[in-house]
């Protein structure tokens, strides 16, 4: 999986490029991927603070340690690593932590760090509305439960559509290891959210 | 084609869904839904998690990917610094040796010398060190004294030369290194530290050093320091720095100045947050001075930080002035 833009560029030219100094290419290759990285980290984290610290932290690796890559995988592949090993750790971090407040004391007075996450689409239907809310809660919550590599292959699988090869890859493991955690983490999910579906 | 349990069935129906199964076992899945209504009721069910499940997606905003690619940029650019400025120092030293221009060699004896000079870098790789005084235990000494302790100094090859007897001349360069160490408000102490706030090539210690200025802000040299590393440094961690030393005294003319500049020119969002933050006091109807009103209506012409553009308008609507410029 590479960049999201229609312009076909030369990622091989790219990366070499940067690794000799070029920071107009080390750009380019950042906004190639950057926004796919955003919304992963957005996704598995939930908070627009840890998302922005998981970004900038991802991209100052690549920037120290972009000039031992040496091309064995995929800059996707490896850009990745980075990125989900950084989000692993936040998620082990906040399970020891148990619950975060979502609520930040800023300047401005008390701020709810979700408010910066879009509200999802609704319909005019309130009863419909009502339902989907409950639904959205208790997927929120259900994903919350997952075991941090199960909510990673989820993620990555789910709302990255990345197929389990590349994710058993990313995450240095098979691809059957990857799609038995995909397993788990749907059964889990099927378990917890029958009732509503 | 073998047949499959429900079991394996139901097993399988999220992997069909996401297109992981192999062409047999989705073969097999899906004759085995159309034989049985109760597994084919499951797998729609399967398909509403899953229709369900997209529902909680977030799109992160384009004002927070600007914010975030402008803070890379900023952080690219200090980690640069040092690493630039570093290949500065070594690319100056290795240019001196070679044509000899600091000794006051001419430019044929900056020839002749050329390989023994090229030979002695390998030496310099050995000798070289930070030239710059090393402080340390600033404070932990006796209060208001000084004490200067000797160290093995830095030496670098300036130029060798072969002797008549087999034997070979090397001249060095050598500078000292001693540990200063005294209270920040002692006046020896007190100009190394301004000295080293401006040393062009460590961010790091000029950042430290800031850090220990911070302290003694109430003196005016002190606060001239800060307010010219806040202007002026090119690294935005060494600026925020100065900003925190600078915050007690955000109501001086000279430090309201130097705000008002960097919130207009400073390059790093980081530094303008805290600026207008300063500026214009922690609550939104705080008084801010009537002068203030323009240049807060000229950044919200410019400024592209959602933050502060906000923190802009929140003032200038306490003021009951108009948040654009006619």
């Amino acid at each position: 999986m590479g960049p999201k833009s229609g312009v076909q560029i030369d990622e091989t030219a790219l990366i070499k490029a940067a690794q000799q100094g070029d920071h107009a290419a080390f750009e380019q290759l950042v906004r190639a991927y950057d926004q796919s990285v955003l919304r992963l980290a957005m996704n598995l984290l939930r908070s627009t603070e840890d998302a922005h610290d998981v970004y900038q932290e991802a991209f100052l690796r690549v920037f120290r340690n972009l000039h031992s890559f040496r091309f064995d995988c995929s800059f996707h592949t490896w850009l990745y690593r980075i990125v989900t090993n950084l989000c692993l750790d936040h998620m082990r971090k906040r399970k020891v932590r148990k619950e975060e407040p979502t609520v930040l004391t800023t300047a401005d007075g008390p701020l709810d760090r979700m408010d910066a996450v879009p509200e999802e689409r609704v319909d005019g239907d309130p009863a419909r509305h009502l339902f989907s809310g409950q639904i959205r809660k208790r997927i929120k919550h259900v994903l919350s439960e997952l075991t941090p590599r199960e909510r990673m292959v989820f993620e990555l699988r789910h709302y990255q559509g990345l197929r389990l090869r590349r994710i058993g890859e990313i995450l240095g493991t098979t691809e059957e290891a990857a799609k038995n955690c995909l397993f788990r983490a749907t059964q889990k999910m099927r378990a917890a959210l029958g009732d509503f579906v | 084609m073998s047949s499959m349990t429900c079991e394996t069935a139901r097993e399988q129906f999220s992997l069909l869904l996401y297109g992981e199964l192999s062409f047999d076992d989705e073969e097999r899945l899906e004759s085995h839904l159309e034989a049985c209504a109760e597994c084919s009721a499951g797998f729609a069910r399967e398909k509403s998690l899953h229709t369900a499940l997209d529902g909680i997606e977030i799109t992160p905003s384009p004002s927070l990917l600007r914010v975030c690619r402008e803070e890379l940029r900023a952080r690219l650019a200090e980690e640069e610094a040092p690493r630039k400025a570093h290949l500065a120092g070594w690319w100056e030293q290795f240019t001196d040796l070679l044509t000899g221009h600091k000794a006051g060699f001419g430019s044929r004896a900056g020839f002749v010398w050329k390989p023994a000079a090229a030979l002695s870098l390998i030496a310099i790789g050995f000798f070289a060190a930070r030239l710059t005084p090393v402080f340390s235990s600033v404070g932990a000494g006796p209060q208001n004294s000084m004490s200067m302790t000797g160290d093995p100094g830095s030496s670098r090859v300036r130029y060798v030369e072969p002797g008549s007897d087999g034997k070979v001349q090397i001249v060095l360069d050598e500078t000292r290194q001693r540990v200063v160490s005294g209270r920040p408000d002692d006046q020896k102490i007190r100009v190394l530290l301004l000295a080293a706030a401006q040393d062009p090539a460590d961010p790091g210690l000029r950042a430290e050093t800031v850090n220990i200025l911070n302290t003694s802000a109430q003196s005016a040299d002190v606060r001239d320091a800060l307010i010219q590393a806040l202007r002026h440094d090119q690294n935005a961690g060494v600026r925020l720095k100065a900003l925190e030393g600078l915050k007690a005294y955000s109501q001086e003319r000279d430090v309201r100045g130097a705000l008002a500049d960097v919130l207009l020119h400073d390059s790093n969002p980081g530094v303008r947050t805290q600026a207008i933050d300063l500026l214009t006091g922690s609550g939104s109807k705080q008084t801010v001075e009537r002068n203030l009103v323009g240049m807060l209506q000229e950044l919200m012409s410019r400024e592209n930080n959602a933050y502060i553009r906000e923190r802009c308008r929140r003032v200038l609507e306490a003021m009951n002035a108009s948040v654009e410029t006619y």
